[in-house]
């Protein structure tokens, strides 16, 4: 029996603009549960990305609460907020948003010092999980702007995974990658989450979508589909796709 | 059809910097702030100074005042004296007028009583040179009453309407005042002489009561060209030996320059001191620009690309942008000119009451038109300079968004190697990244610290702990002054005084003027240089022996003499050669000054007396003694002067214009330092609005990151507050032996107060800590979530 981890109550969320209110989320009722990877698909516009960053602590809901392991985190202020991503979330992004001016290794670090004082414990489980994505030793002392699009996403994926957060947010992971690098970030993403690593991605990608085993289909701010796809295996992949692809179609994709 | 084109493609460049300026009003509004300062300081400094190089000149002509003037008692004047002045080479006008001579009366200056000589005119007298015009009348006492100088309303608070008494030989005469006159000679006691008018009768009163051993001439001469006004003293002094201070102590000479230089001297420093700031702040200004010009081709890389892209020529972007900082440039240092008019009046006050003469507001739009145009160009040059890049930059580099303006070939500081906390290491880092800023921000600490020590040593030096700068000017500090009544032996009195319980020492400190290698000399002598407070010989030492002297720097190197050469010094006939032991200093003498011991005195005027005795007390109440020393020897004495209290009166004008300067400048600092650190964060917030946005995403607080940015600037603001408050500290002195050479002054021991500079350095690093952490509270506005929806 699985454990929620995240839960949402009547969650919303609007948008004003120009005196125009946008309803983006719309009283969604969601729980996510412990160890899933769990993808969250729908047309463009649909409030994908939004309802990823609500439930990351990374905007505020406009009503409706969100609970993380029990803690109403839609109370906390901006402060509160950054303290609670620390702590128990890892982001991924689209674009990817490596810093700069730092190192692959600095850019792990900066993020992993900011929860263990301990440079040496950090330095070593960065180093390790750098190596366990691909990533050599003569790439960590590289900037973002020397690397790939596929080694900067792992590099991204090492800063999201540093401080063992309870919940992997990813958004879009692959969508600014080639084919190669994408199968090579969602190799890394399949792996950390056979460890037990909760993951919530946010895609449009059939092939990131195959590596969840679980699926939900967001049209206009509601939650209209709920697919349980089963954990990823290489082997059986045709089976999981016909299904998915049978769950998309229902759902207008 | 063609001239349509070009007005067309000139608008779209104009409209193109008003876009830009319209995108950053912030920032437009602080570069505004820093020019409009620097164009307003620079424009009184210059203003100042190019008014205060004629100043006298235009006032000696606006009064039709004396060049020279020359007052002795009639008793002793001849008609030789007249007829020398009136053939005097380049002398275009003489007059001889009879007036009250009176060698000491005591006036009421502020809180204390103050001797000088003074001069009574009849009010109602016809006379040519110097006619009596006031410049405030009261309008009920017209034609009653004394008018006063005007500098003893704004040195000395008398308004129209108070009561002024002169006391002379134990008798005090009573008036109100009923108007103000300028004289440009007599209308301060620098040059020891106060000048005053009385109605006819009241003249003739006074005349008659005090008898014609009062009666006095005025002797005076105004020149075709004031240059030439300056040997007539000395020429007199030569012609006549038996005419002069003395042999008569009746006499007094004073010319133009002399005032001039006495006056116009801390007003030409203070003007050097506001003009050099002002400089300062252009540099920062072009720095300042710079810097955003290069920030705001980098930020708008993409869409110069675009411009460039859709068939904008590099010229027309280029123009676009100096354009923009132009029209900053034009606008600000237009407004700051003037603006220089409302804040003149205030600086006219200081100048007022150093001089005791009218200051006036004219227009200057000679200097308004130069400062615009210096900062202006200067803004011009920085600005094409800076942005010459664009030319270089093809449509497609720039949509690509151009050559990467960082180089990450090293990563400094690694996160895992780095000693210290992770917000102190991300803030190096920061700081690192941003050298070029930060050398900038650094070159501006080290200014503004060095001009902040320069003023708060120079506040402390006047204004707190007096030491240095009575040394400086070569002014002895005893607690009472005593004027030994005339033809009385001051030296047996001396001995009498020396004796009184509470007296640590006294001796004899007086002056005569001299003439060495043709320039009138004021020469003090003493019976004991080992009694003075203030050692103002800064290179040798004091004449011990009759045939010893020491004369200030600024004499010895117009003489080309220096210590161990012997110089020829006159009194009327008399001229004996003395051996130069030491230089010395002495703001009163100016640059011809020099000291004699007493015996040396006697070589020239054999039998001659020092009449001023300098008492230093110790464990006795001073009011007590002044009163004691009155009761006991009260016939031998002419006036007690209270020196602490002189003293005291005597600086206030000093101190409010340094104090002045002290303000502006420290207010300016806090400003630039506002300013800057406004800008240059506002521009680091913006360039780094991704990465803060990570950071925040990754967990980091807006309080973290306000820190790391606060924190960034720490490191190089206390190197350029180290560096700046170490060369004020070391420079101070030399920066103002700079500014007073000209007074003569070669040597200043200012104390450098050190608790004082390191507070004031630690201020500067909190300042900017605080002003860094307030400005970049507007971290807050940016979100992690804004990272994805932007």
């Amino acid at each position: 029996m699985q454990d929620t981890i995240l839960r949402t109550e009547k969650l919303c969320k609007t948008f004003s603009t120009g005196g125009i209110q946008q309803h983006v989320l719309k009283n969604l009722d969601i729980s996510l549960m412990e160890g899933d990877f769990t993808i969250i698909m729908g047309s463009s516009g649909s409030g994908k990305s939004t309802l990823l960053y609500a439930l990351s602590g990374m905007d505020k809901p406009s009503l409706g609460e969100i609970h993380f392991e029990g803690e109403n985190i839609s109370k906390l202020n901006n402060d509160q907020l950054a303290i609670f991503r620390r702590n128990n979330c890892g982001f991924v992004f689209q674009q990817i948003h490596l810093l700069d001016n730092m190192s692959v290794l600095d850019n792990a670090l900066a993020s992993g010092l900011l929860v263990s004082k301990n440079k040496q414990a950090v330095a070593a489980k960065a180093k390790q999980l750098l190596a366990q994505v691909g990533l050599n030793e003569t790439l960590w002392g590289k900037f973002p702007s020397q690397l790939s699009g596929g080694e900067a996403q792992r590099a991204g994926i090492v800063r999201a995974l540093i401080n063992s957060p309870k919940m992997v947010f990813a958004d879009e992971p692959t969508g600014a990658l080639n084919s190669a690098s994408s199968d090579s970030v969602l190799d890394v993403m399949t792996e950390v989450n056979r460890n037990g690593q909760s993951i919530v991605t946010v895609t449009h990608d059939i092939t990131t979508a195959l590596r969840g085993n679980r699926i939900l289909y967001l049209r206009d701010g509601i939650i209209c589909g709920d697919l349980d796809l089963g954990a990823f295996h290489a082997d059986h992949n045709l089976a999981r796709h016909e299904k998915l692809n049978a769950f998309l179609s229902e759902m207008g994709w | 059809m063609r001239s349509c084109l070009k007005w067309d493609g000139k608008m779209r460049i104009i409209n193109l910097a008003i876009a830009n300026i319209k995108t950053g009003k912030s920032a437009v509004f602080s570069l505004f702030v820093l020019i409009f300062i620097a164009a307003l300081l620079l424009n009184i400094g210059t203003t100042v100074m190019s008014k205060m190089s004629t100043f006298y000149e235009d006032k000696v002509e606006e009064l039709h005042d004396a060049h020279v003037s020359i007052v002795m008692k009639s008793a002793n004047y001849k008609q030789p004296y007249g007829d020398f002045l009136k053939s005097y080479s380049g002398v275009k006008e003489t007059e001889t007028e009879q007036m009250i001579l009176l060698p000491t009366a005591t006036i009421r200056f502020d809180k204390s009583d103050f001797s000088i000589r003074t001069a009574l005119l009849n009010a109602d007298a016809e006379r040519t040179v110097a006619p009596l015009k006031l410049i405030e009348e009261s309008a009920s006492d017209k034609g009653e009453g004394i008018y006063i100088p005007y500098g003893l309303k704004v040195r000395n608070g008398y308004q129209l309407g108070d009561n002024f008494t002169l006391t002379y030989q134990n008798k005090k005469y009573s008036y109100r005042v009923t108007g103000f006159f300028e004289s440009t000679l007599m209308g301060t006691s620098k040059l020891a002489m106060l000048k005053f008018y009385l109605p006819d009768a009241a003249y003739r009163q006074l005349s008659e009561e005090l008898g014609p051993a009062a009666d006095g001439t005025l002797i005076s001469a105004i020149f075709t060209d004031s240059e030439q006004s300056g040997a007539l003293l000395s020429d007199y002094n030569n012609q006549f030996p038996q005419s002069n201070e003395a042999v008569d102590p009746s006499f007094w000479g004073a010319d133009m320059q002399t005032a001039e230089s006495s006056s116009a001297l801390i007003v030409n420093i203070v003007a050097m001191i506001l003009v050099a700031f002002a400089a300062m702040i252009v540099l920062m200004s072009l720095t300042v620009i710079k810097f955003r010009i290069s920030y705001s081709i980098d930020d708008g890389m993409v869409n110069i690309g675009v411009l460039k892209a859709v068939g904008y020529t590099s010229l027309q972007i280029h123009t676009s942008i100096v354009l923009q900082f132009m029209l900053i440039a034009v606008a600000a240092s237009v407004t700051g000119a003037a603006v220089s008019y409302a804040v003149m009046p205030a600086f006219g006050g200081v100048i007022s009451s150093l001089a005791g003469l009218l200051w006036t507001g004219d227009a200057h739009m000679g200097t308004d038109l130069a400062s615009v145009l210096i900062v202006t160009l200067l803004v011009l040059v920085v600005a094409l300079l800076s942005s010459m890049r664009i030319h270089k930059l093809s449509p497609v580099a720039a949509l690509r968004g151009g050559i990467m303006t960082h180089n990450f070939r090293r990563n400094l500081l690694p996160l895992d190697k780095a000693k210290g906390g992770l917000q102190f290491v991300l803030a190096c880092k920061t700081m690192l990244a941003n050298s070029r800023q930060n050398l900038m921000i650094g070159s501006i600490i080290v200014a503004i610290t060095f001009a902040s020590v320069f003023s708060v040593v120079l506040y402390y030096n006047i204004a707190e702990d007096k030491t240095a700068f009575f040394q400086m000017l070569g002014a002895e500090t005893p607690n009472v002054g005593i004027q030994v009544e005339p033809g009385k032996d001051s030296e047996q009195l001396l001995m009498q005084i020396q004796q009184m319980t509470g007296v640590e020492k006294a001796n004899i400190l007086d002056y005569i003027t001299t003439t060495i290698d043709g320039q009138l000399v004021n020469t003090d002598f003493s019976d004991d240089y080992g009694k003075l407070e203030n050692k103002s010989v800064y290179e040798g030492r004091y004449p011990q022996y009759d045939n010893e002297i020491v004369v200030t720097g600024g004499l010895a190197r117009l003489l080309g003499k220096n210590i161990g050469d012997t110089i020829k010094v006159g009194v009327g006939g008399a001229s004996h050669p003395f051996l130069i032991t030491g230089l010395n200093q002495s703001f009163n003498a100016g640059r011809n000054g020099a000291s004699l011991t007493m015996a040396g005195v006697h070589h020239l005027i054999p039998d001659h007396k020092g009449m001023s005795i300098n008492v230093y007390l110790e464990g006795v109440n001073k009011s007590d003694f002044i009163r004691d020393v009155e009761a006991e020897y009260g016939s031998m004495i002419q006036t007690i002067t209270d020196v602490d209290e002189s003293l005291e009166s005597g600086t206030r004008v000093y101190i409010s214009a340094v104090f002045a300067v002290m303000v502006v400048i420290l207010a300016i600092t806090v400003l630039v330092v506002v300013l800057i650190l406004y800008l240059v964060i506002k521009m680091t917030i913006l360039k780094r609005k991704r990465e803060l946005g990570i950071l925040k995403a990754t967990g980091y607080t807006t309080f973290q990151l306000m820190t790391q940015i606060a924190l960034s600037f720490v490191p190089i603001v206390i190197a350029g507050v180290i560096v700046g408050g170490v060369l004020g500290s070391l420079y101070t002195n030399s920066v103002l032996e700079l500014l007073l050479s000209d007074a003569g002054i070669s040597n200043v021991q200012f104390i450098i107060h050190v608790p004082l500079i390191v507070t004031l350095c630690i201020a500067i690093v909190v300042l900017v800590y605080l002003v860094s952490m307030l400005v970049s509270r507007r971290i807050k506005r940016i979100t992690a979530y804004g990272l994805i929806t932007e």
